[in-house]
Formats: C-alpha cells, sequence, structure tokens
C-alpha cells in the first residue's frame, strides 16, 4: 500500500465513496519525534475496494484538543476501531454514541499509548463494569427481553 | 510429621484426612496463555497428571482444590481471578504457573499484574516461558509435601476456638452495645 496520503478530512469523505470496506483505523503520536512538521497525533484509515481490489490508505493529522468525525455511521465496524484509538491515545471522535474504554478497564485513567505516559504506571481495577450493555440494547432491538 | 501432642486417635485421623486430601487433589484450570496448552498436555494421556490423584478437571470453582494459574493476568482479568479464588472451598492451594504469573513475566508495561501474588496467596510458583509438563509434575509433588505436612486437627482447634471467643464476647452488654 505504501505511505499513507496525508489529506484532511473533507478529502477523505471524498475518497470514501469509491471504498466499500474499512480495514483498520490506527492511531499514532508524533510527539517528540525529530523531522516532524505536522500536528501530533495521525489517525490512518486503511480502505478496500472489494470489486477492483484495490488499497488506499489515508492520514489526516489532527492537534491535541481537536475531534474528529466520526466514521461509524458509515462503516459499523469503524465503532470499535475509533472506540480503541480513543482509549489508547485519547484522540475524540465526533458524533460516536458510545466513545468509552475497549481494551483498558473503566477506572484507568490517561491514555497508555501516549508518549508522554510513563510505560510502566500500573493502575488497579477494584469492580469489573458491565460490558455487555451495547450486546444488551441489540439483543432488545431483535426482541429478545434482557433480564 | 504429625503433632506429637494431639495423641494416638487425633494423630491418626491426622494422616487419614491429609492422606484423603493430598491423593486427590482436583485442580481448577485457570488458563489465559500458552501456559495453559502445557496443562492441558500435563492432563492428557500422554503425561497423565490423575496417577497422582488429580482426576478430574473442575470447571467450577466451588468443587476444586487447586487454583493452576496458567497465564498472563491483566489488570482488567484482575477482580475476576480474586473473585474465584474467593469462591472456593477451604482447604485451597494455588499453583502459580510460568513465568507471567509468578512475576509479570516479560509484559513489564502498564495493563500487566507482576505476579498474582499481588492479589491472592501462592503456594508453589513454577518457572519457565511455558513451563513444561515435567515441571508441572514436580510442583504437584512439592504441593503434596506441603498438604501431607498440614494438620486438619490443628485447623479444627483454632477454628473452634475462635468461636469460642466469638461466643464469649457475646454477652447480653455486648449485644445491646450492638
Amino acid at each position: 500500500m505504501g505511505k499513507p496520503e496525508i489529506v484532511d478530512f473533507e478529502k477523505l469523505f471524498e475518497t470514501i465513496k469509491s471504498f466499500d470496506v474499512l480495514i483498520d483505523i490506527v492511531g499514532v503520536d508524533y510527539l517528540g519525534m525529530e523531522n516532524h512538521a505536522g500536528k501530533r497525533f495521525g489517525v490512518i484509515y486503511h480502505f478496500k475496494n472489494t470489486k477492483t481490489m484495490e488499497r488506499r490508505s489515508l492520514k489526516v493529522e489532527i492537534g491535541e484538543g481537536e475531534e474528529i468525525p466520526t466514521l461509524s455511521k458509515i462503516y459499523p465496524i469503524a465503532d470499535w476501531l475509533e472506540r480503541e484509538v480513543w482509549d489508547q491515545f485519547g484522540v475524540v471522535f465526533s458524533g460516536h454514541h458510545n466513545l468509552k474504554r475497549l481494551l483498558n478497564h473503566a477506572e484507568f485513567e490517561g491514555h497508555p499509548l501516549r508518549k508522554d505516559y510513563p510505560a510502566k504506571k500500573r493502575q488497579e481495577l477494584s469492580e469489573n463494569d458491565n460490558m455487555l450493555d451495547q450486546l444488551e440494547k441489540r439483543l432488545e432491538t431483535i426482541g429478545y427481553k434482557v433480564i | 510429621m504429625q503433632n506429637e501432642k494431639s495423641g494416638f486417635f487425633a494423630g491418626k485421623l491426622d494422616e487419614l484426612v491429609s492422606w484423603g486430601r493430598l491423593h486427590s487433589l482436583w485442580p481448577f484450570p485457570y488458563g489465559t496463555a500458552c501456559c495453559a496448552i502445557e496443562f492441558m498436555s500435563t492432563e492428557s494421556s500422554r503425561y497423565d497428571l490423575s496417577r497422582l490423584g488429580s482426576e478430574f478437571v473442575r470447571f467450577t470453582p466451588r468443587q476444586a482444590d487447586v487454583l493452576a494459574v496458567s497465564g498472563t493476568i491483566t489488570f482488567k482479568q484482575a477482580p475476576i481471578l480474586k473473585r474465584i479464588y474467593e469462591q472456593m472451598m477451604e482447604p485451597k492451594w494455588v499453583i502459580a504457573m510460568g513465568a507471567c504469573a509468578c512475576s509479570g513475566g516479560f509484559y513489564d508495561c502498564y495493563c500487566t499484574v507482576p505476579g498474582i501474588d499481588a492479589i491472592i496467596p501462592v503456594d508453589i510458583y513454577i518457572g519457565g516461558c511455558p513451563s513444561r509438563p515435567e515441571a508441572f509434575f514436580d510442583a504437584m509433588l512439592e504441593l503434596q509435601e506441603k498438604v501431607k505436612n498440614q494438620s486438619y486437627m490443628e485447623e479444627r482447634k483454632k477454628k473452634l476456638e475462635e468461636q469460642w471467643e466469638n461466643l464469649k464476647s457475646l454477652t447480653l452488654k455486648n449485644y445491646l452495645k450492638q
């Protein structure tokens, strides 16, 4: 696929139309990187067209405190991918219906894959949170009754 | 081996109980990583853990004696492990299998528990990444030795004394104070 092309979100939204599959969303933190002129975070989207088998990767750069529109209304898979990127990097996806932690636990503070997070700082969890909230909602829409 | 003060009948009862315990240590497999594969191999016919009397692997903590923690434990997993340990009946023992369960292993990072002894008490540690079935056998034999030296009558005596102290403190005055 080669190097990802740096675009803004409007350009990304246009190119979406020719790609039907979103493969992955990856976050990058450029804090302290030499020869980097852009903003602090990068969000890389990988797309695929299943008819022509063409793949494309696009990078959107955003700074700290900025927000990026969600793609979860177009690609349902983006729901969890965006949750993971928010969990690990703190990139906020505006318009996401349930932006909560996916990999780290509920009592975790901070975002561990940021360069300024101390890598060995451990945080304990006292009680498990309910991980079935989304599943229960889906079951109720199908017609099951959640007790 | 046994307490000589406990007398003939109590000593023999002790021996009988610990003999029964050490030849029927039923493990609960808490497998989260590659050590669990080695544990399966230990259980299956080539190595055959049932030669030591660990005949059944129980998948409910209420019927198990030995909690075999084989694999990496993250902080997200830790409350589950602790609850399972609390659900097990007394007497209970814990085996930490492999480097991850003993010390966190090479996962020296923000999400991994640095050894399960930060959460629950551990009786036997096994090294290795992952540990071989022979190492698990060695740990089981060591655990059997440990069980053999535990006195059932003394545990019973301690519990009765605790109950007696509780009963003595339960006078009408204390009761009304509560």
